[in-house]
């Protein structure tokens, strides 16, 4: 094509600058050695070793880890087994499941979370751990189900019926058969929901009760008070995890 | 008078590959001219310079005279119909061929009666709020040559406008082509793979092969007179023979040995001398098959053959047959002067005859034979 | 179909079926039953059925709110938009090899935990920050301004959160889009932005829909942004749910604003969404 300025692409540059030069900036302060960030003193990991000090801080960490994984392990089965039904049959019944699966995918968070503290308040059970892990479960089960059934499309049911033809009962088809067909795109599923789970604030907000504080909470609550310098360490560790699940995710998923 | 299009010297790399390759072009205004060759050979490319999409590393193109080389699409006075139509998928017929005109910004009413007469000549009135989805291959095709059509180009360039459709429709599409363009009078410029296309359509062809001309001229030249292997087996089949000069008996003949068949006769459509190499074309329909050695041999080549496989094709037969190292094929037509009493059938040895001015001369091609081989195929072009 | 099959369909689909009426259908319609209770002052919810929460909301009190909330909205979609139709033009028209890699940066940021991006803007924009610094030093700014607690700070942070949400369908959609139909505009007679508005905007119609939606709901319940970002001045609604929710413990009223915000937004959107995707 002839020489125009590349409008698009400039703006583009620009896009992916405005992107990553606060990250950055950010990662670059967690290291400064100065105490309210500002100018650059000098390197410095002292805020990485008074963040380990603090037992807040773990509680946090064994908090996300025990909701995400949990969530992340139940809302997968559910959000597989659904996927199979919505991609297997057609019937009435189906086009409401999707309805159901369909709708969490576009309700601001600020609205489930509310209405699940309602919830249980009515119910009377008591925020926890367990408040906020029924929660994540029901947000994640809809995000696995769309993982799970994109790949779905792909499967052929003849694999099945040839199963079958060959002698092949229920047991061995699921386990010789669907599962390793379905297994990529299960696992696509279960790591979307563990970042989901590590990263949701708003639900987890309103859920949650006074021990029971994810890390994103901790952040949260450190931002309205404490030393932002600490902040800065924390927040690098966390995109750091964050960063390596799903890196390794794209690597292991698209692996050829 | 001058030229409606002169395309002077024109080359176009990429990569240090010149797709395009030194090229010159006149068009003269009412003809249908087609760009012919195998995809890959350029001819895209060329046609995608004169549209105005791509700029040419050198040379010049002109239309009526006025250098256009560097104006971009929307400012030359050419329209394309594309491979696959490019219909725009979110408007009507209607507002698809009202487009051009729309962006000419003519007036409403006038836009309304163009359009409506263009619907008119191409029958498609009835489908003109139809969105392009709703509408058949055909009816496709015959809308994206009314919406180029209702700018009233200069000159309309056609990008294997036919590749999309099937055998019957494209047939039928030629003959529509054939009628638009004698109705419209406008220059087409037809860039297609397909021989019998640019055949049957074409004033005058080009055969293109990395990104060079060929050979250019009537349809009727290329085929009886093509100047090289090349084009001799891309615009239909033929039989190739490699042989040596031994004599001349005359100012008209040659004999050329051609090794495992004989000394044959050939017309001297060139300047050859004695010792020379040389390859030879034939036609498969300029040879004659029979069991009998013909009577009146004076003209003729006769030679020996077995005959490997019979495919009836309806209209015609195909034999392969054994001769020396070579394997001739011959097309032969029905008649009862043809048939002895029993059709000639496998194994059967026979007598293989043409007339010696039905030989060809061919320059010496210097590409790799890649491009003969993959000739039979029937690929679109990218 | 036979009829084991059914049994086995329904014993399939039973348990998201019922995990997502109790847990997401039932809770909705918590909401909408306790917007029509009167709440009681030490922040439980009285017997009976009042209309009090809703006549509040629509008293002046809110309206600000409500209308700020609107026009943040509005204008981090319409911002967001602006930007990712000549991002995702350009993503969908690089080379397939560069393109994957330029993808992965685009949609890296999205991985990025909400918090961490509004501290770091809310460390940019600090008053020592860099960018207040570069501004002053370019005479931009006066020494005394703030960046920091106001809608444009509110602003800027979401459509830094929302805009990979807004470039992703929006390069979906373009990645689809044949090209060679602004070859053909231009062959036509368009200049090239008249082109990219009639061909090529069109083209990605069904992408800027999804678009529009997947910034727009979120930013119209958005909590944490204006909660970090924004000043006492500049609530939006998510705020003062969570406050009626937190501090003053009046959930009748809460309710009233979240129903008010499913009823009026997410109604049609979800009803326009799902008709889309079961055709």
């Amino acid at each position: 094509m002839r020489n125009r300025p590349n409008i698009p692409g400039f703006i583009a540059i620009t896009v992916l600058v405005f992107f990553y030069l606060p990250i950055f900036y950010l990662v670059m302060q967690s290291f400064n050695e100065a105490r309210f960030g500002g100018p650059w003193r000098g390197f410095s990991l002292q805020w990485y070793a008074l963040l380990f000090d603090r037992p807040e801080v773990w509680r946090a960490v064994r908090n996300t880890l025990i909701v995400a994984l949990s969530s992340t392990a139940i809302s997968t089965v559910l959000g597989t087994l659904a996927a199979w039904c919505l991609h297997h049959y057609r019937s009435r019944l189906q086009q409401s499941h999707y309805v159901l699966v369909y709708a969490p995918l576009v309700f601001p968070d600020l609205l489930m979370g509310i209405s699940l503290l309602l919830l249980f308040i009515n119910l009377g059970y008591p925020l926890g751990l367990g408040t906020v892990i029924l929660a994540h479960i029901t947000f994640c089960i809809s995000y696995v189900a769309f993982v799970v059934l994109g790949r779905l499309q792909d499967f052929d049911y003849n694999l099945i019926e040839a199963s079958q033809d060959l002698g092949a009962g229920w047991a061995t088809i699921i386990y010789r058969v669907l599962l390793p067909v379905m297994g990529p795109g299960i696992l696509a599923g279960a790591l979307l929901a563990l970042t989901l789970s590590i990263d949701d604030f708003i639900i987890t907000f309103f859920v949650s009760g006074p021990t029971s504080a994810t890390l994103p909470l901790y952040v949260f609550g450190m931002m309205k008070q404490g030393s932002p310098t600490i902040i800065n360490a924390l927040c690098t560790l966390f995109m750091l995890a964050t960063f390596s699940i799903v890196i390794w995710g794209q690597r292991y998923l698209y692996r050829r | 008078m001058a030229a409606l299009l002169e395309i002077q010297s024109v080359t176009k790399r990429y990569d240090n590959l010149a797709a395009v390759d030194n090229v010159s072009l006149e068009l003269e205004a009412g003809e249908v001219f087609s760009l012919l060759g195998p995809s890959g050979c350029g001819k895209t490319t060329l046609l995608r310079m004169i549209a105005g999409f791509e700029t040419p590393d050198s040379g010049r193109i002109l239309l009526n005279g006025k250098d256009i080389t560097a104006l971009p699409p929307n400012k030359r006075t050419i329209n394309t119909v594309f491979q696959n139509y490019a219909l725009f998928p979110h408007m009507t017929v209607f507002e698809n061929v009202a487009f051009g005109l729309r962006m000419q910004k003519k007036a409403k009413p006038e836009i309304s009666i163009e359009v409506d007469a263009m619907l008119d000549l191409m029958e498609l009135s009835d489908h003109a709020s139809k969105k392009p989805n709703q509408l058949s291959g055909g009816q496709k095709q015959r809308v994206a040559i009314a919406r180029a059509l209702v700018n009233k180009p200069k000159l309309l360039l056609l990008d294997e406008p036919l590749a999309a459709l099937d055998l019957k429709l494209r047939q039928r599409m030629l003959i529509e082509l054939d009628a638009i363009h004698d109705e419209v009078g406008i220059t087409f410029l037809y860039v297609t793979h397909d021989q019998s296309e640019a055949m049957s359509l074409s004033d005058r062809i080009a055969v293109m092969n990395h990104g060079k001309f060929e050979q250019m001229g009537s349809p009727v030249e290329i085929y009886e007179a093509p100047i090289n292997s090349f084009v001799a087996a891309f615009i239909g089949d033929t039989n190739f023979l490699n042989g040596k000069v031994t004599a001349m008996p005359n100012d008209e003949f040659c004999t050329v040995r051609v090794p495992s068949l004989g000394d044959l006769l050939v017309w001297k459509d060139k300047d050859v001398r004695v010792g020379e190499e040389l390859n030879l074309s034939i036609r498969p329909e300029k040879l004659r098959i029979a069991r009998k050695k013909p009577e009146k041999p004076d003209l003729l080549n006769c030679i020996q053959a077995v005959v490997e496989d019979v495919v009836y094709l309806g209209s015609l037969t195909k034999y392969r047959l054994k001769s020396g190292e070579y394997t001739l094929i011959v097309e032969q037509q029905h008649g009862h002067y043809l048939l002895d009493e029993k059709p000639i059938t496998w194994e059967e040895i026979v007598w293989v005859y043409w007339h010696s001015e039905d030989g060809y001369m061919l320059q010496s091609y210097q590409q790799d034979d890649e491009s003969l081989m993959a000739l039979s195929e029937d690929m679109p072009d990218e | 179909m036979n009829k084991p099959n059914r049994y086995v369909e329904w014993l399939l689909s039973v348990p998201t079926y019922v995990w997502l009426i109790v847990f997401f259908v039932f809770p909705t319609f918590i909401i909408l039953w306790i917007g029509f209770k009167p709440a009681t002052l030490n922040g439980g919810i009285d017997e009976g059925w009042t209309l009090q929460n809703y006549r509040e909301i629509f008293s002046s009190n809110y309206t600000p709110i409500l209308l700020r909330t609107l026009s943040i909205s509005i204008w981090t979609t319409v911002i967001c938009i602006l930007i990712a139709i000549p991002v995702g033009y350009w993503l969908a028209r690089l080379p397939a090899r560069i393109r994957y890699w330029m993808l992965l940066l685009v949609i890296l940021p999205f991985w990025t935990n909400m918090l961490i991006r509004i501290f770091a803007w809310k460390t940019i924009l600090h008053p020592e920050g860099f960018i207040k610094n570069s501004l002053v030093f370019l005479g931009i700014v006066e020494p005394n301004a703030t960046l920091l607690y106001n809608e444009g700070s509110i602003l800027i942070v979401l459509v830094y959160t929302y805009l990979p949400f807004a470039i992703l369908p929006i390069y979906a959609a373009a990645e689809k889009f044949d090209f060679g139909l602004l070859d053909a505009a231009a062959d036509l007679g368009a200049r090239s932005w008249e082109a990219f508005l009639r061909v090529f905007i069109p083209g990605i119609k069904l992408g800027l829909i999804t678009a529009v939606l997947i910034v727009f709901i979120p930013a119209l319940g958005s909590y944490a942004i204006p909660d970090i970002m924004g000043g006492s001045t500049s609530e939006m609604l998510g705020n003062k749910i969570a406050q009626r929710t937190f501090t003053d413990r009046n959930l009748p009223q809460a309710s009233a604003l979240a129903s008010l915000f499913a009823v009026v937004v997410m109604t049609p959107v979800l009803v326009y969404q799902i008709r889309r995707s079961l055709q």
